[in-house]
């Protein structure tokens, strides 16, 4: 907690958030005790504990990696064109995460055909396919509106 | 020693990830995004348990008849949503991992406890939340509803501690205008005083990394090897941290512009390709939703099918009736009678827990004329049983909002055709703004208490 001067109203809205934030927490342990078997919770910490090394571990390091590894690989790119690189990689991973367990659940079998009845690896490719068309355009767009305003410049310095 | 080395390692690591995005006013704004999402899962969440299991005193409102389909649908889209907004918000942050000293006092090991519960507890609400709309439950080492609803306030409870923790860095970055000056000067990781290395010619474009650039002075030996390594670019941490440091830098306002299209895009490309279960407005952009609006029999999806349900024989036997009953009182109805009652048609939702939902047209008895042959009079609450076996929803209660509603059916035919089986022949429950799991299937009994 910051150690610098706050408002008494901030002091106040903190107290009350912190009374708030303890009652909840302690009321989710009460229907998690309730409701859970006792034998369900070393699972529960296994996936609790699971999901801060696949985030932190993994997926934030992988993040870090790809970020240095295309900005090194892209020195002479200019910074726009690489971010919408990373942007359309980052938008293509994020529909993988979503859609790669439902293309696994799919191929196991679901319990009716009307569950997951769509082709979602095809709709996946399909997707990838309009992702990379329009990060294409989006970096066409840029150099051509880069390339002009150059020209400008270079015209009005002439000028 | 060993404290030194650490501490070392985290510097490098904090001042390595410093990027334009991750500053305090854009934690600020993606998380009161993200805020406002949790918020409306748990609020919606809340309202559908209510629903299921309420409290003797609790009466639910039947109109619109929409309500549940659209509260339960935006449930379901805004957990689809934390997707992006929770993986942005952990990416401004990450850097905080790192901050040194790990541990500054009690208070502070309580508030990082509180954080890595809040965010572990955040992302296996999400995961599972998604996973259980594909049904995937043998993921699961524990009961998904029971733990859902456990998390959810663990999740607002930690949110809530987190806000008050963080308070007055939010108050100071709440407005653009006063937060810019501020996140020009102060980038979200503490500044961490760069180490002077050999060669070391550009900066990570961290805000505080310029200060890396060589100047010829090495720095003088210490206790500690891999302060040495980084200071003085010997060994492999050393070399990994110069060659992260010698990264081209990203310009702030462009990559800080970048960053929010980016999860403006994955935000907008999330819902829009799968809210069109729920909404049908999206239906035609729905390429990654679990269910498909007008897919299914009778035009419409399942959820729990006659054979998960092991009705097939009970619920297509000859012999079936239909029985009601109030105290005494019990008359009993086979399909072709029940035909031959007044028929009603009305358009009602059938809006599932897992948030798929589609408008039908529905024709069958009302539930009001039932019970007033068996001479029930005013609000009455019913309790209807179902054929079906191992199911904790067999049994299902409908106070007298419900009973008394022109709306509520035992439903006979399902879009201009007989119900189907997997859709609850030989008759159904269907009622305005409840969840699917009470609009009971293969009714067996309806009992006026």
């Amino acid at each position: 907690m910051t150690s610098t001067a706050v408002s008494p109203a901030i002091r106040r809205w903190r107290i009350g958030l912190l009374v708030a934030g303890l009652a909840l927490l302690a009321l989710g342990g009460v229907v998690l005790l309730n409701d859970v078997n006792p034998k369900r919770y070393l699972g529960l910490a296994a996936w609790f504990l699971g999901a801060l090394i696949i985030h932190d571990g993994i997926i934030s390091f992988g993040v870090f990696g790809v970020n240095i590894a295309m900005r090194k690989a892209g020195r002479r790119v200019p910074l726009p064109v690489l971010l919408i690189l990373q942007g359309a990689a980052v938008v293509g991973a994020l529909m993988a995460l979503v859609v790669v367990p439902e293309i696994m659940k799919k191929s196991i079998g679901t319990g009716n055909a009307t569950l997951l009845p769509l082709d979602y690896a095809g709709n996946l490719g399909w997707f990838y396919l309009a992702l990379a068309v329009v990060t294409a355009a989006a970096i066409a767009v840029y150099l051509a509106v880069a390339k002009a305003r150059r020209a400008s410049a270079g015209t009005a310095q002439g000028e | 020693m060993i404290l030194d080395t650490v501490q070392t390692l985290l510097n490098g690591l904090r001042r390595s990830l410093a990027q334009p995005s991750r500053t305090p006013r854009m934690a600020v704004v993606i998380g009161r995004l993200l805020a406002i999402a949790f918020l409306l899962c748990f609020g919606t969440g809340i309202y559908s348990h209510f629903l299921q299991d309420p409290l003797p005193w609790m009466v639910f409102t039947t109109r619109p008849v929409f309500l549940y389909q659209l509260t339960q649908g935006v449930h379901i889209t805004a957990g689809i949503l934390c997707f992006p907004l929770l993986l942005a918000k952990l990416y401004i942050v990450f850097p905080q991992l790192f901050q040194t000293p790990s541990v500054k006092s009690f208070p502070h090991l309580l508030e990082r406890a509180s954080i890595a519960l809040f965010v572990s507890a955040s992302i296996v609400q999400i995961v599972t939340g998604l996973l259980n709309t594909y049904q995937w439950y043998a993921l699961f080492p524990f009961p998904f509803r029971q733990t859902h609803y456990a998390l959810s306030f663990v999740i607002i409870g930690s949110l809530a501690i987190h806000i008050a923790v963080k308070l007055d860095v939010i108050a100071k970055h709440w407005r653009k205008r006063d937060s810019v000056l501020l996140d020009e000067s102060a980038p979200l990781a503490e500044p961490v005083e760069a180490p002077q290395r050999e060669g070391a010619g550009a900066s990570t474009g961290s805000a505080n990394a310029g200060a890396a650039a060589s100047d010829g002075r090495r720095n003088p030996l210490t206790s500690s090897p891999v302060k040495n390594a980084v200071d003085r670019v010997e060994g492999v941490t050393g070399r990994v941290f110069v060659w992260i440091d010698k990264t081209p830098p990203a310009e702030p306002r462009t990559s800080r512009r970048g960053f929010l299209a980016v999860v403006g895009v994955m935000s907008a490309a999330v819902v829009a390709l799968t809210a069109g279960q729920s909404f049908r407005v999206l239906d035609g952009s729905n390429l990654f939703g679990p269910r498909k609006q007008g897919v299914g029999p009778n035009d419409l999806p399942v959820n729990r099918t006659a054979a998960a349900a092991k009705v097939e024989k009970s619920a297509t036997a000859p012999e079936w009736v239909l029985t009601v009953s109030n105290g005494s009182t019990t008359t009993s109805y086979s399909r072709a009678e029940l035909l031959a009652m007044p028929q009603h048609v009305v358009e009602l939702p059938i809006a599932c827990v897992e948030g798929w939902s589609q408008t039908a047209t529905w024709k069958g008895v009302r539930v009001g004329d039932l019970v007033d042959r068996v001479g029930a009079s005013g609000g009455v609450t019913v309790r209807a049983t179902s054929l079906e076996q191992n199911s904790s929803y067999a049994v299902m209660r409908m106070g007298p909002e419900y009973v008394r509603d022109d709306l509520t059916l035992v439903a006979l035919e399902l879009n201009g055709e007989t119900l189907d089986l997997d859709h609850g022949f030989p008759a159904r429950m269907i009622a305005p703004g409840r969840p699917g799991v009470l609009q009971t299937k293969w009714l067996s009994t309806l009992e006026v208490l």
